[in-house]
């Protein structure tokens, strides 16, 4: 039997010119595990929403086809009927969440759709996404990754047989990342329910998937295995859709002849074992360690303590007694589980938030001393969240916007200087609200580094990326290496982390628990275990072949580990 | 069935425009209750308003659903939210802010026309203003009962809420909705209706100029704003406490004080026993 | 004059934390539902609220008025009313009245002008207490619940709830707005009278200007929130009773609620009798 069905659907939204959806025709079985993937655009979440019934009865549009969910007709069936065949996550989930208490938002559509039971169903979905216990808690009192499961609980409390998630660990750490994969599995295995995932991080559909349907230009290209699906390494990366690490290495092994050919290639660290077992690691000369420039104190925290307060009871402590000091040229990453205190420590940095006791000097001087114009020059943020940094109604505008009101002289120059850089030209008159995802983030990079700052902070800047347009980002970080002299990146995105950073800070409840290069850090297994980081999966593969082997990226794994 | 679509559209139109005023105007009302007030004699300078953003807002989009959500944000977050409720005054507020903004978003036929925006924007905030001092006065004179007796009080009643009208129009009125609103209605014409998934109000739009329904409506409206103000003074003659007590005497308060004491003993016991038998 | 002026522009966007803001709207929401008045049944609070809220405009019993205000005064205390409440009802209850006692006296008034007014402020100030007791007092939740019982509109009281539950990312987004103007922009120098007047517009200019970025992101979460709202039957439930029925049923009155009432009921009856002794 079928979850769902569709059949010539073609689908255009009011006032487009062209149909978004094109000639869709699919099944995807009961009990099915599914990743979507597919270029930015492609259609992927017009797909879904035609799934649950928003399109056509909410967003309306030329609707031509079928889909049938469940057996039943999506255009015979009312939005209400559909929900409780299909439940929805979106992508930014935190505004699908209405009700202030956890209990109350979890039971909320039962009790919409007046099940008397509608308590029990809210407590039993919250069990099922793994967050009993805290029925009685408030919204803004959940992690990023907690408040992902309450979303998540709202869609499953209606017991929908297909559950449709957007891009489910866009903004979540590794740990709270698996957190999620693992209660879909337990949905999908013990509960049996159909589960469809937009998804670009392969990783995650090589672990838990059971089939991928590529989607390209608002048609299905295949619905395949997955094993067999992330075969198709050259058709995925033409739609910018990159296949595991490991799966990219054996592939450009086989094109190099140094694995047989016709073999399958291999999705997991697990099959990668089997695969890469004929290659012996020759250990070329060790990258030399980056030297530490003992350069002058650009930040530098003493005995900084900082508490919030807390809407009940103690102050929650956040810092307690932080010593650190960041040298002029460093490039740092600070790592650590979604709530460690990175961002924290940014705010700080920028006098933003003031400790309780300690100072924070910029350039050895204490940043209270300083005006907010000197300090804006020494130090800028980008924010994790681009939006927030568009001011103005054009990028034009914004990027400009700082060089303008302090008067320098060639600011006009400037702002082209720096659209010119970021390729941004053609888009500059457009509000940045309104531009792709990589638009947005080279937008607010360009505004960051707009006075020229000494110091530039970055908050997740590859967070919400796909994989493409995070490569982009890389490029264009290192590409800024020369303008900016010292950077500090915030980040969850371990490969960032070993492609850019010259020194690691990790942070756990506030204390940094280690502090040194990349291969200090992640050969460490402790850390990796405490801190619950986790390196690229390609360095997990060298590690697995050979527990020497220290190797950061697709390229150094494919030059080191060579044929016995 | 294709009605069926079309009306839930502009449903869940309404919806989002209501929400999305809601929490603007929301917000920034908090903020209005926060920034303190400061004199120069007697020309106050206070930032009374936000009232450009339910103005662009309804320029841009439904008047009304934008009207209603302005007013229940001011009502929700800085009343209640901040425990500022008032009672039959906010009814008051409620409804001038509503008819305020409706009659201002329905004034604009076209919102690239900035004369007919700057117009509509000073005429909404004026018949709110305007509306509200006519209250302001009722309510004052209403609850000193011998309002007339107290020297100097009627003059300075009418000449300060005179002048804040003024005062009002032409500082907060120019400075905080005139210009904001001529500044970002052009600015967000074309940019957030696709956010929202709608599509940019033109001149052809239906929801643009004041038909008489839409008037009566208004006055209505006002007559009930100023009702909700009467009636408490309605109701001063008629419940007359002072009057009672007088006549029934001190007898009548100490069966009172009696009666709610025997009351309060009662349940005192009931609530016990009902203790009791529930650990048993 | 410069005295204040500084104040007051240093209060608007340095001294006047958001997060500060934040933390006493949310303890005023949710920091206090484990006090008496919290337990209350929502329904007789409002009722309560009806009485103190209404019944003081219409009195002019100095010492009626004074007890009353005493009974609001404990109640409040009872509440746990965030400390920001608190300051916003005693600038309140002077905006209403002290400015006109000053414009009174401006007007060649005299002394027998304290009397009316001091009536006048104890009934602003009773009925404020009132309502800071009630809608501070009871979580957001249980006062929609109650409102609705009484037939409010469901959209009111769904607004009470999404309120709440929005404002924390409301007021987080408009303060890293503000840090972007605060991070890139170059306010003027505010050394002088003139510097602290330009300072002063610079900050009022600059919260209009936030509300252009901010009506454009709202838009945004308004619309994924209105289609949350259809899939998870808002609109199916406003329309129907049974739904009602079921929200409602978890209000039960208790011995608690009932005393509450005559207690205040023992009070009232106790100032009425005093003042026809006096």
């Amino acid at each position: 039997m079928n979850a769902v069905e569709i059949n010539g659907l073609t689908y255009s939204y009011p006032g487009a010119a062209l149909p978004t959806l094109t000639d869709i025709s699919l099944r995807i079985e009961k009990g099915d595990f599914l990743a979507v993937v597919g270029n930015n655009g492609c259609g992927k979440s017009t797909l879904c929403k035609v799934l649950n019934g928003l399109i056509p009865h909410f967003i309306t549009g030329e609707f031509q086809g079928e889909v049938r969910v469940g057996g039943a007709s999506t255009l015979d069936s009312d939005v209400g009927t559909l929900a409780q065949k299909v439940g929805y996550v979106y992508q930014d989930f935190e505004n699908q969440i209405v009700r202030p208490t956890v209990l109350d938002d979890a039971s909320y559509a039962c009790l919409n759709y007046a099940f008397p039971d509608y308590l029990e169903r809210g407590k039993k979905a919250l069990c099922q996404c793994g967050l009993e216990g805290r029925e009685e808690e408030y919204i803004w009192q959940l992690s990023g990754g907690q408040t992902h499961l309450l979303a998540l609980a709202g869609a499953v409390s209606l017991s929908p047989d297909v559950l449709i998630l957007d891009e489910p660990i866009a903004q979540l750490d590794p740990m709270h990342a698996d957190r999620i994969y693992e209660v879909l599995r337990e949905l999908n295995q013990k509960h049996g329910k159909t589960i469809v995932v937009i998804e670009h991080h392969t990783e995650y559909i090589a672990d838990y998937c059971r089939h991928v349907l590529l989607m390209k230009d608002g048609q299905v290209q295949w619905l395949l295995p997955t094993g067999e699906a992330l075969q198709h390494v050259a058709e995925l990366e033409a739609c910018n859709i990159f296949p595991p690490q490991v799966t990219q290495a054996a592939y450009r092994l086989q094109k190099e002849g140094k694995l047989p050919s016709g073999a399958p290639l291999p999705t997991t660290v697990e099959e990668g074992r089997a695969a890469f077992s004929a290659l012996r690691c020759r250990l070329g000369a060790a990258p030399a360690p980056a030297p530490r420039p003992a350069g002058q104190r650009a930040v530098s925290f003493q005995d900084v303590s900082l508490s919030y307060r807390s809407v009940k009871g103690e102050p929650r402590t956040i810092f307690d007694g932080l010593n650190l000091d960041i040298r002029k040229g460093e490039k740092v990453a600070l790592i650590g589980s979604n709530g460690a205190g990175k961002s924290t420590l940014m705010k700080l940095m920028v006098g933003l938030l003031r400790p309780q006791s300690g100072t924070i000097s910029l350039f050895d001087e204490p940043i209270g001393a300083k005006k907010a114009e000197d300090l804006s020059r020494q130090i800028s943020l980008v924010y994790q969240n681009p939006e927030e940094m568009f001011i103005k109604d054009s990028i034009r505008a914004d990027i400009s916007y700082a060089m303008q009101v302090r008067g320098l002289p060639d600011w006009q120059a400037r702002t082209d200087a720096l659209l010119e850089r970021f390729q941004l030209i053609k888009l500059q008159d457009r509000d940045g609200r309104l531009m792709s995802g990589g638009q947005m983030r080279r937008a607010s990079l360009a505004i960051g580094v707009a006075l020229e700052p000494g110091i530039l902070l970055l908050d997740e800047p590859t967070a919400n990326l796909d994989i493409a347009t995070r490569r982009e980002i890389v490029g264009v970080l290192e590409d800024m290496k020369d303008i900016i002299q010292t950077a500090v990146i915030a980040t969850h995105d371990m490969q960032l982390v070993c492609q850019w950073a010259e020194r690691i800070i990790v942070l756990r409840g506030g204390r940094v628990v280690a502090d040194g290069t990349r291969d200090e850090i992640f050969a460490r297994q402790d850390l990796v275990d405490l801190v619950g980081i986790r390196p690229p999966e390609i360095f997990s593969m060298a590690r697995a072949l050979d527990p020497q082997a220290l190797c950061y990226t697709v390229e150094e794994f494919t030059n080191c580990f060579q044929e016995a | 069935m294709s009605t069926v679509q079309k009306t839930a559209a502009t449903q869940s139109q309404k919806l989002m425009i209501f929400v999305l005023t809601m929490s603007l105007y929301g917000l920034a009302t908090l903020f209005t209750e926060l920034i303190p007030k400061f004199q120069v004699g007697l020309v106050e300078f206070s930032v009374e308003y936000f009232l450009f953003i339910p103005l662009t807002l309804s320029m841009l989009f439904d008047p009304l659903s934008a009207a209603l959500g302005a007013a229940t944000g001011e009502l929700v977050f800085s009343e209640i939210m901040l425990g500022q409720f008032g009672g039959l005054g906010e009814l008051e507020k409620f409804l001038t802010v509503t008819i305020g903004v409706y009659i201002a978003g329905r004034l604009v036929r076209d919102p690239k026309n900035r004369a007919m925006v700057g117009v509509a924007a000073i005429t909404g905030t004026a018949a709110q203003l305007l509306m509200g001092t006519i209250v302001d006065i009722a309510k004052v004179q209403f609850a000193v009962e011998d309002f007339e007796a107290v020297a100097g009080l009627p003059e300075s009643v009418f000449a300060t809420e005179g002048f804040a009208f003024l005062n009002d129009l032409l500082f907060s009125g120019i400075f905080f909705c005139l210009l904001p609103t001529l500044y970002l209605v052009p600015k967000l014409y074309g940019k957030i209706e696709p956010l929202l998934g709608m599509a940019p109000r033109v001149a052809a739009s239906t929801t643009s100029g004041l038909s008489p329904k839409a008037i009566l409506t208004c006055v209505i409206g006002f007559v009930c704003a100023i009702v909700a103000e009467l009636a408490a003074t309605a109701g001063m003659s008629l419940i007359d406490w002072e009057a009672e007590w007088a006549e029934s005497g001190t007898a009548l308060a100490a069966g009172m004080v009696v009666a709610t004491a025997l009351a309060v003993i009662i349940l005192l016991v009931m609530k016990k026993n009902g203790e009791r038998n529930a650990v048993c | 004059m410069e005295h204040m002026m500084s104040k007051l522009s240093e209060s608007i966007l340095d001294k006047f934390s958001m997060d500060f803001l934040r933390s006493q709207v949310l303890k005023n929401a949710y920091g206090n539902d484990d006090t008496v008045i919290a337990a209350l049944d929502p329904r007789i609070l409002i009722v309560w609220y009806l009485f103190f809220g209404v019944v003081p405009w219409f009195v002019n019993d100095l010492s009626f008025l004074l007890g009353c205000f005493l009974l609001v005064m404990v109640t409040t205390l009872l509440a746990h009313v965030a400390g920001l409440v608190l300051f916003l009802f005693a600038l309140g209850v002077f905006s209403q009245t002290g400015y006109l006692f000053l414009a009174t006296l401006l007007f060649g008034g005299d002394a027998s002008a304290i009397p009316p007014l001091l009536v006048l402020t104890l009934k602003v100030a009773t009925i404020s207490l009132a309502s800071v007791t009630v809608f501070s007092g009871l979580d957001p939740d249980r006062l929609s619940n109650g409102l609705m019982w009484y037939g409010c509109p469901e959209r009111l009281s769904f607004s009470i709830c999404y309120a709440y539950r929005m404002l924390p990312m409301l007021m987080e987004e408009f303060q890293n707005v503000l840090l972007s103007y605060r991070l890139r922009g170059n306010p003027p120098a505010h050394d002088t009278l003139w510097g602290k007047v330009r300072y002063l517009i610079y900050q009022v200019k600059i919260i209009m200007e936030s509300f252009y970025p901010l009506m454009l992101n709202t838009a945004k979460r308004s619309r994924t929130t209105v289609e949350a709202l259809e899939l998870r039957g808002y609109r199916y439930a406003a329309v129907n009773k049974t739904v009602k029925k079921i929200k409602l049923s978890a209000l039960k009155v208790s011995y608690n609620d009932l005393l509450f009432l005559a207690l205040s009921a023992l009070w009232v009856a106790l100032c009425i009798f005093c003042s026809t002794l006096f």
